[in-house]
């Protein structure tokens, strides 16, 4: 610094003793020390804990258990269709809300007016509250005054209503729905602002070129998307694979296991039966399919930065 | 010929498709646009329009079948018994009665102001630290190169991935350790931890283009580092400042897992409130729709504001513009 300053508050001059080299670390020292209390040490806390026998109520006897709580991921009855559950809907949830959500960002972009209105419209599902926007699908699927019922009924699939939520085999479906209500209007948002980074003078060129539609989406659009699609993509895989809300809210995971995906059966195993060593091996297990999203995420925000610049 | 671009230039085009340069074709591509366009704003505006008609029926019409798709007589009922419950478990009935002489009765159990009081309490605590923190932080991450940046920005985002439902058990074990079970501040301080990261991003997203030039004036003026910091960056970045106070808000206020989790139920925030009301036996759905449009109002209000930042602040800062 040329200038030297002459006016110094008091707190300035605390700040001053700091060496040179240290006084970065100063400003960046109470954002790390929140995020590494709060949120990366009950990472490696739950890594931890996960070798012990544990009691939710009573969590000062711990024992040791060695890898007890991970034989018991393979052993446990349920757990199985808790997989089944988590996958189908990672799987049917992220897929149909990036379908709809590229189609409803496209159609923003293109064939609808006032972008900024309808846009802001289309977030709703997003930034409303989770317990709202889960109750009104709950009271919509609801097996006794659900206007979905009704649908079904004057559309002829169902005889009469039913109970959609309290059925084993279809209990899942409706929080699903409720999930793509949720997402596709942020996958819609990231296609709509892809939409406007490209440059409209490649579609003319294109089209001289005599490119039909198809090819300007496929060689133009798609590859200039890729970074934000991908980007896309993985939120809704991240997004999805945490919820808990939709489920919880909807039918409890139930009846039985129905519908309870990892994250329901985590909070189920920890604070309804208590096993909270179980439950941590279980969050361990989430972790790892979280942390494989998140290298890819900043793999991905890494190489886009990387050709931006 | 295509018919919804007049440009010339589709003439040069050699292969002519039946789909894309028919009459008949363009006509079909309209009516699948008009039923796509129909059937995904009925998609994601139908809920949206239940819970409000849902929201002024009365109870006999709730429970009719079929449903009503449009209110016979439109009613306050629903919005009158969320006030009168909360004035009720709040115990301002003898007030409310010397004051406007209303005899105040609800058979409904649910206090909704008072949750969106706690709401309150801590959304705007976690908004306040999340910003200073996060703030200051983005500061120096943005002008500064210093040992350990990279692997700082990797981790702060990375951080972003994790919380819900991933560390909810051993964040109640952290909260029992420090003694922060049931209390306000330690959700306040959660929440800040969650969404520090995310204002880091969006801070410094701002700060890497902010011009040097006016640094270096203020210097010139002998401001101090932090002279320049309060005094001249800080207004400048006024609308991002809110815009991240809004994001951190907002999550606090919509967030169930760790309120749920971490709180007992006299201290409730609107999530986890909401849901015992939910999820309680014979659920009077005007009332929870009427309850949910009250406690989803700051949210309506908020994204107005930041719709402009929502996909920078989504991605973490990932896409600009």
């Amino acid at each position: 610094m040329s200038y030297e300053s002459t006016a110094q508050s008091p707190f300035e001059r605390v700040i001053q003793r700091v060496p040179e080299g240290l006084r970065v670390y100063l400003a960046v020292l109470p954002v790390t020390a929140l995020v590494g209390i709060f949120i990366l040490y009950p990472i490696v806390r739950a890594i931890y804990s996960s070798f012990f026998e544990k009691d939710l109520l009573h969590p000062d006897e711990a024992t040791f258990a060695g890898l007890q709580n991970y034989a018991q991921i393979v052993q446990n009855g349920q757990i199985h269709t808790v997989l089944v559950n988590t996958v189908l809907w990672v799987v049917v949830g992220s897929g149909v809300a990036i379908l709809l959500g590229f189609l409803l960002g496209w159609l923003l972009y293109e064939k609808l007016p006032y972008v900024s209105v309808a846009s802001a419209i289309v977030l709703i599902p997003w930034v409303l509250p989770r317990v709202v926007g889960a109750s009104v699908w709950a009271f919509m699927f609801s097996g006794s005054q659900g206007i979905i019922n009704e649908l079904l009924v004057s559309l002829g699939i169902v005889d009469q209503y039913i109970v959609m939520l309290g059925d084993p085999s279809l209990s899942l479906w409706p929080a699903i729905v409720g999930m793509i209500w949720r997402l596709a209007p942020l996958f819609a948002l990231l296609t709509l602002t892809s939409f406007q980074g490209i440059d409209e003078h490649l579609y003319e060129a294109a089209r001289m070129d005599g490119a039909t539609p198809w090819e300007e989406f496929r060689y133009i659009t798609l590859p200039l998307m890729r970074y934000n699609l991908a980007i896309g993509f993985l939120l809704m895989l991240i997004y999805n694979i945490r919820n808990f809300s939709m489920i919880w809210v909807m039918t409890k995971g139930g009846p039985g296991y129905s519908s309870t995906t990892l994250p329901v059966m985590i909070y189920r195993t920890a604070f309804t039966d208590f096993n909270v060593g179980f439950a941590d091996a279980l969050s361990v297990m989430l972790f790892a399919v979280l942390l494989v999203f998140s290298y890819y995420y900043i793999k991905v925000y890494d190489r886009m930065q990387g050709e931006t610049q | 010929m295509s018919t919804d671009t007049p440009d010339s230039v589709d003439d040069f085009r050699t292969n002519q498709s039946w789909l894309y340069d028919t009459t008949a074709g363009s006509y079909l591509r309209s009516i699948l646009v008009g039923i796509a366009v129909l059937l995904c704003a009925g998609f994601v505006l139908f809920p949206l329009y239940w819970l409000v008609v849902t929201s002024f029926k009365t109870t006999a019409e709730i429970q009719q079948i079929p449903p009503t798709i449009y209110p016979h007589d439109w009613t306050l009922e629903g919005f009158r018994l969320v006030v009168e419950s909360s004035i009720r478990s709040g115990g301002y009935e003898d007030l409310v009665q010397r004051l406007f002489g209303v005899q105040v009765s609800s058979a409904i159990d649910i206090d909704v102001i008072g949750l969106i009081a706690n709401s309150l309490k801590v959304s705007i605590g976690a908004g306040l630290i999340a910003v200073a923190f996060g703030t200051l932080g983005s500061y120096v991450l943005s002008r500064r190169d210093f040992a350990g940046k990279n692997l700082l920005m990797s981790l702060f985002l990375a951080s972003l991935m994790f919380p819900g439902t991933a560390i909810m058990v051993p964040e109640w074990e952290l909260f029992n350790t420090l003694n922060l079970f049931n209390t306000h501040l330690g959700l306040v301080l959660l929440y800040g931890a969650m969404t520090a990261p995310f204002v880091v991003w969006l801070m410094k997203g701002f700060f890497d283009d902010f011009p040097s030039s006016i640094i270096d004036a203020a210097h010139m003026d002998q401001c101090s580092p932090y002279e320049t910091f309060r005094y001249v960056i800080v207004p400048m970045a006024r609308n991002s400042l809110i815009a991240s106070f809004i994001f951190a808000f907002l999550l606090a206020w919509n967030e169930l897992v760790f309120a749920l989790t971490l709180l007992a139920n006299t201290k409730y925030t609107v999530p986890p409130g909401l849901l015992t009301f939910v999820q309680g036996f014979n659920v009077q759905w005007n009332v929870v729709a009427a309850a949910s449009i009250l406690v989803s109002i700051p949210v309506l209000i908020g994204l107005a504001y930041i719709q402009q930042y929502f996909v920078q602040g989504l991605t973490g800062g990932a896409i600009k513009g």
